[in-house]
């Protein structure tokens, strides 16, 4: 799964030469292999590292406090979206759903890795949702369906079916 | 082929000047302050109404995509652009439209397709030359993070901070985040 991530990662980026990497543990860390330094280890630490190699510093925030957002949605993405339980996921999408009521992109108006990380990580939970439930967390429903047709993102993901209007209206998030 | 856009400088089409800033990459236009607003196509063609001109811009810079990507998409520019010339621009009582706004931006980040197009620049300029918008923003939250999101992008911010203070002394209340 990450590793997938990784190289759908780096086809955004635009790098033209595909990594190769290894796994580490049960739980499957991907690690690279870097040829000028130590290995680099974890899923946020290595696509921190892609987006720079390709050059595209304003992905991980362009102020200081963006970029402190970027890192605390990439955590977030490793440590919570990684290991939910059932119990787990109608918090996270109503936590989320309120974050993103005043916001197109998780660190506010500019998108970032962290959308793109976190739109992968999701994406599970998103599939399974009823219509209804996409319309309980709109807004979470809303920066999915943004994010998923952003150009270049989406590759090895199925598309996830989102209504353009609402249908449950009277129905009060 | 050069444009030439006149705008009435007591009261310039925000609209209009956004389409032009969005296509100068492609379509060179020129930008003059005077007494009415007009677009110079030929000593024959002119236009004068800011939908009339933001609309023929879009056309000559059709890989922009400021029109949609489809007649569906077209089609529903379309109604933004009447939407925001009869309900929104210098009509008393913005309750109304604002309401239908926020309910089909729930769902949405751009008001047509995935991206830009005319609808947006013209819903937005509407908005922000109107006097009563500063003061509902809040009870409006889709409409609120969507004007708010498009006023920090380059061009909005550019035209917004140059001309919306001659139309609107009181419209500077957006940036509260």
């Amino acid at each position: 799964m990450a590793l997938r991530e990784l190289s759908s990662l780096e086809k955004y980026l635009g790098l033209k030469k595909p990594n190769k990497y290894s796994t580490q543990g049960d739980k499957k860390v991907p690690v690279l292999q870097n040829n000028n330094g130590p290995p680099l280890l974890g899923l946020a630490t290595i696509a921190c590292h892609l987006v720079k190699e390709a050059k595209r510093p304003e992905l991980l925030g362009d102020t200081a406090e963006n970029r402190a957002v970027v890192q605390q949605w990439l955590e977030y993405r490793v440590t919570r979206l990684d290991s939910c339980t059932k119990e787990d996921i109608k918090i996270i999408l109503k936590d989320l759903n309120l974050y993103l009521q005043d916001k197109v992109y998780l660190a506010g108006n500019q998108f970032t890795v962290a959308d793109t990380l976190v739109y992968y990580g999701i994406h599970p939970l998103m599939v399974d949702l009823a219509v209804q439930e996409k319309e309980q967390y709109v807004n979470v429903t809303r920066w999915f369906d943004h994010i998923q047709h952003y150009p270049g993102v989406r590759h090895h993901l199925p598309p996830v079916v989102v209504l353009r209007n609402r249908i449950y209206t009277s129905r009060h998030h | 082929m050069a444009l030439n856009l006149t705008i009435n400088s007591s009261n310039p089409p925000l609209g209009a000047l956004l389409a032009a800033e969005h296509v100068r990459s492609s379509v060179p236009v020129s930008v003059e302050e005077g007494k009415d607003t007009r677009l110079h196509i030929s000593d024959s063609i002119q236009f004068n109404d800011g939908n009339s001109i933001s609309r023929y811009l879009a056309r000559v810079a059709p890989a922009l995509g400021l029109y949609g990507a489809n007649t569906m998409e077209q089609t529903e520019v379309d109604h933004w652009l009447e939407f925001s010339a009869r309900r929104v621009c210098d009509q008393p009582g913005l309750t109304g439209a604002l309401g239908e706004l926020d309910k089909a931006l729930s769902l949405r980040t751009f008001l047509v397709g995935h991206a830009l197009t005319l609808a947006d620049l013209s819903v937005w300029a509407a908005l922000k030359g109107h006097v009563e918008w500063p003061s509902h923003g809040k009870s409006f939250p889709h409409v609120n993070r969507w004007f708010s999101f498009l006023s920090s992008q380059v061009p909005f911010t550019a035209v917004g901070n140059k001309y919306a203070s001659k139309k609107a002394p009181m419209s500077k209340s957006n940036s509260d985040e």
